[in-house]
């Protein structure tokens, strides 16, 4: 049925092997960056939406509408192809010709942002399912509101949002794969590399899938490691 | 020591929660307020310490208005203890921990000291064994003898109790209701609303009805029992002690 | 500024549209069909029937969703030995995909229906089936509901990836415009507001069609 010799030792071969790995490190670097930044950008928004400043609210939900509701795809096009040509041209040109790595970090940008409206929307529904009562009784003790945010609604809020947020950084190391239609040499772009100079597409795909498997299940692992960790007694978790 | 004067509450536009209410609290006093579910008991517990915002009247809380912005709120709400019906401990915290967060960071106590005074307290409400649990381990009853403690460690000079056995099974109220007997017999200026009439009977000196927003009747324990003025009260007493 | 490349090419980029929908719609409908198969093995008593659902579910939720594309342009019809159009490979590829995030959907939805439901319809004397067809499924529908409208956002937005193996979608025409007329700001910004107003109206129905559910309750 299979019309294909299957040449496994290719993965390992130089210059393809190390070629893999890079590209392995490339993807968590991405997506690690892009997770940081994301994570800044999302509590930053989330603030935005619970403040009580309408300006400030109606700036939120416009940034988390605006970055959610355009495929990702599009915004990295945009970063890639339209945004440096909103500067002068000779800067433009400066920009592609003088930075190697610019696909990298507009790809961190393109990333970022769009995974910093669905953090901030994970931040304010964690933050609207404490309990009223919780306010009202750390009020009643006399503690201010900054205080009652820092020692009370924050860390728990802080446990309620790791599984919701676990789901997110997940997304946002497999969406970073979308980041090779602007030249980055992450898994999925280092596998297409490799396809095209050797025809050994279908043995360094099997290799790229593996990876991701392998990569999600260890993020899995160590997160239900810290959810356990920072599990309060007693309490039944509810999974969102 | 509470003077509360005309107060009107609204929530929202057009629904009064509380229209006009006057009355006062004194010093080492329990007072217990009832009344049917919505009459506005809990709001009028929850505007002493400005848990809710009153739009009209004047509530002075020794010697400190409420309502006026200038207050130092925090200063006053120092001054009084609440306890709520769902308790609401901090879940993500100890018991000794619940107990000993405000005393730190409102009081300036050291840790130390107020870890001692926290177990001092627990002893007193009888649960020092479950000063490591966390509130989800805890039965209801031992949840809100924390949160009574919690209250206490404060040193507040007025305790408000907003339902506080009513979220309770049968079997753990009375755990609840010595602390507050106690708590009572000692001195402490008190404002129940409840529905235990025994624990009225037995500890309250005053007692107050409330119904859609206004206080109805209010008079002294005995009096209010023996003999009510109002027909609605009368309604309500019937309709309240025909279970007991 | 040059607007007019928008008008110039309205009929091309429309066209890609039309595809968009359709690779949309056709996937929407595979996707929940084999979702609530796929959901209802998940949580299926017979280990022989979850474990292999579940295991496809964990699966495909750790894959990009670009590299399940190209493993049905290219490769599955290398181990199958005959050639597929972009536009099938495409269906087949989001159906593969969105069926595993339906599936948790529906499982979910089931899941949140209280077990004391069950109790109570079981102690009425009703078999399995019909605890399931009058007691839970139509609960866990209603449940379930703005999770699967939100997912199908997801899925439209996720259909632009057909963009990768050349399917003349929406976003790969727009790009083809672009190639041809280097107008990457016009053409992108008017391809992210199109793509923005769709999905805005969706999620909007959605939050209003939540906020009537949570008042029925």
């Amino acid at each position: 049925m299979i019309d294909y010799n299957f040449d496994w030792g290719i993965i390992w071969q130089q210059p393809y092997g190390p070629l893999f790995l890079n590209g392995i490190k490339t993807t968590l670097i991405l997506s690690a960056c892009a997770w940081i930044l994301a994570f800044c950008l999302g509590i930053l928004v989330s603030v935005f939406r619970v403040s009580s400043s309408k300006p400030l609210r109606f700036f939120g939900a416009t940034y988390v509408e605006v970055f959610r509701n355009i495929p990702l795809l599009v915004q990295v096009f945009f970063w890639y192809f339209a945004m440096p040509s909103l500067f002068p041209k000779p800067m433009e040109l400066w920009l592609y010709d003088n930075i190697s790595n610019l696909p990298f970090f507009l790809g961190i940008l393109a990333l970022a942002f769009y995974t910093s409206a669905r953090v901030s929307e994970v931040f304010r529904s964690t933050l609207l399912s404490v309990p009223h009562g919780q306010y009202r009784a750390a009020y009643s003790t006399g503690l201010t509101p900054y205080k009652t945010y820092r020692f009370v609604v924050l860390p728990y809020a802080f446990r309620l949002s790791i599984p919701p947020l676990t789901t997110e950084f997940l997304s946002c190391f497999k969406n970073s794969a979308l980041t090779m239609t602007i030249g980055v040499l992450e898994i999925t772009g280092t596998t297409a590399y490799i396809e095209s100079f050797t025809w050994r597409g279908l043995e360094v795909t099997t290799a790229a899938s593996f990876s991701y498997l392998v990569i999600t299940l260890c993020i899995i692992a160590l997160m239900a490691f810290v959810e356990k960790k920072t599990r309060i007694a007693g309490m039944i978790h509810q999974a969102r | 020591m509470i003077e509360i004067k005309n107060v009107s509450l609204w929530l929202g536009d057009d629904f009064q929660v509380l229209k006009n209410v006057s009355t006062r609290f004194q010093k080492g006093r329990t007072t217990v307020i009832c009344g049917p579910s919505g009459s506005g008991k809990s709001s009028l517990l929850r505007c002493i310490n400005r848990l809710e915002r009153f739009q009209k009247g004047e509530i002075i809380v020794d010697g400190l208005s409420v309502r006026d912005p200038k207050t130092d709120i925090y200063k006053l709400r120092k001054n009084v203890g609440m306890v709520f019906q769902h308790f609401d401990l901090y879940p993500h915290m100890t018991a000794l921990d619940n107990i000993t967060l405000a005393p730190q960071k409102v009081r300036c106590l050291s840790r130390q000291t107020a870890e001692s005074k926290a177990l001092q307290l627990l002893e007193r409400v009888g649960i020092m064994d479950k000063a490591n649990s966390f509130p989800a381990q805890l039965s209801g009853g031992q949840q809100q003898r924390v949160a009574i403690a919690r209250s206490l460690a404060m040193e507040p000079k007025i305790m408000l109790f907003d339902e506080p056995t009513s979220a309770l099974d049968p079997e753990m109220i009375g755990e609840v209701l010595d602390v507050m007997i106690d708590l009572a017999l000692e001195g402490m200026t008190m404002i129940v609303v409840t529905h235990e009439m025994g624990f009225a009977k037995k500890v309250a000196q005053e007692i107050i009805f409330m119904d859609h927003g206004e206080i109805v009747e209010a008079k002294n324990t005995s009096d209010f029992f023996n003999h009510p003025d109002h027909p609605r009260t009368r309604d309500f007493l019937n309709r309240i002690l025909s279970h007991v | 500024m040059d607007w007019t490349v928008i008008s110039r090419n309205i009929d091309f980029l429309l066209g890609g549209l039309v595809v968009t929908f359709q690779l949309a719609v056709i996937s929407l409908a595979g996707g929940i069909f084999f979702g609530v198969l796929l959901g209802l093995a998940r949580i299926s008593s017979r280990k022989y029937i979850s474990c292999p659902a579940t295991l496809y579910i964990h699966f495909f939720r750790s894959q990009p969703l670009i590299l399940v594309i190209f493993w049905f342009y290219f490769f599955v019809p290398i181990l199958f030995g005959k050639p597929m159009s972009a536009f099938i490979s495409a269906i087949i590829g989001f159906i593969a995909f969105e069926t595993a995030y339906f599936a948790e959907i529906i499982r979910g939805g089931i899941q949140s229906i209280s077990k004391g439901q069950m109790q109570a319809a079981y102690a009425t004397g009703m078999k399995h089936h019909q605890v399931m067809r009058y007691i839970v499924l139509p609960q866990a529908l209603k449940n379930m509901l703005p999770s699967l409208m939100t997912q199908s956002i997801v899925l439209f937005q996720d259909t632009s990836l057909a963009y990768v193996i050349g399917l003349q979608e929406f976003l790969r025409r727009t790009s083809l415009v672009d190639s041809r007329e280097v107008k990457s700001i016009e053409l992108y910004l008017f391809s992210a507001l199109v793509y923005l107003v769709i999905c805005l109206t969706m999620s909007l129905f959605v939050r209003r069609f939540e906020n009537k559910v949570h008042q029925g309750v």
